[in-house]
């Protein structure tokens, strides 16, 4: 028998990005930006997105997605804090959400009576970093009872995110967290990186994240 | 955990280039992987040898190769072109 050669060179994420590139062209279309929220599982996605709702969703028509390995309870405890529809996403031992699911999960979102999306993505801090769901920007999370040189041990995620949110502020007298040298880390693996520090216990501590979402609202109402 | 992702996709593209029929004459899949892809070799390898053993494909090679950055792609198949050589 003959061996013959095919020549290929296809990305293998081309299927998952075309579908990435389809619900960013529906997001755009409709005005609405949409953030990939990626950490370490407990690291407090979560509990900011409970607090966001609570605080802003009165006055921000907030849509989100979440995506867990087994169980819907983090679409549960959101649900408690908003009217909207919250879409639960179980992947069922996969270990990120794909762009397929996201766009499914879009489907069922009124994005002309949404202002805002947010996509809780699996905890892990590996493999969500790989895929595109067509989101305007990754924010990933990194909370002080971790270690600072996460970014360092996990670049992917902080090179592809464009926000970083550092979480549980109010545990640093226990911790022994520096915030400088996390920075440090952060910024030495993508120096472009926007740090919000934040907390959803102390007073104000959610002030520099509802900073920066209502920039990016006001950003995606002026263009 | 992703790699076996990973390796579906691959398997789904070798389906698309050589169609369903002739996925049993792959006999190898070539890989281009960034040191910066996100993927382990180890776990990718075991993935798609794995799916590679099981029909409708016969046992076809997986060929990775490391290239800097973040590249994730199907290089090339080598398949049996069914007809005798000899």
């Amino acid at each position: 028998m003959a061996i013959r050669t095919i020549d290929v060179r296809e990305r293998v994420m081309a299927r998952n990005d075309q579908l990435a590139t389809g619900v960013r062209e529906q997001l755009g279309r409709a005005g609405v930006p949409a953030f990939n929220l990626v950490s370490s599982p407990g690291a407090g996605k979560t509990a900011l997105l409970e607090r966001t709702l609570a605080d802003l969703g009165r006055a921000v028509r907030i849509a989100v997605v979440t995506g867990d390995v087994q169980t819907q309870n983090d679409a549960d405890r959101l649900a408690q804090h908003t009217d909207r529809l919250v879409q639960a996403v179980v992947t069922n031992g996969a270990c990120h959400l794909d762009a397929l699911q996201v766009a499914t999960a879009l489907g069922a979102i009124d994005l002309e009576a949404t202002d805002l999306v947010f996509i809780e993505n699996v905890g892990n801090l590996v493999c969500p970093a790989s895929w595109d769901l067509g989101e305007t920007g990754k924010i990933v999370l990194l909370s002080v009872t971790e270690g600072e040189d996460k970014p360092l041990k996990y670049p992917t995620a902080f090179r592809r995110a464009a926000t970083l949110v550092l979480t549980k502020l109010d545990l640093m007298p226990h911790v022994s967290f520096s915030l400088e040298r996390a920075v440090q880390c952060a910024l030495e693996i993508n120096p472009d990186l926007q740090v919000l520090f934040t907390s959803t216990i102390l007073p104000e501590g959610l002030e520099e994240w509802y900073g920066f979402l209502r920039a990016q609202l006001h950003r995606r109402r002026a263009a | 955990m992703h790699e076996m992702s990973v390796a579906l996709e691959v398997c789904r593209i070798a389906e698309e280039r050589v169609g369903t029929d002739a996925l049993p004459t792959v006999r190898a899949v070539g890989l281009e992987v960034g040191e910066q892809a996100g993927v382990e070799i180890g776990s990718l390898t075991f993935c798609l040898e794995t799916l590679l053993a099981a029909p409708p494909f016969t046992g076809a090679t997986p060929v990775i190769e490391r290239r800097p950055g973040d590249v994730l792609r199907v290089s090339y198949l080598e398949v049996e072109d069914g007809h005798p050589d000899d």
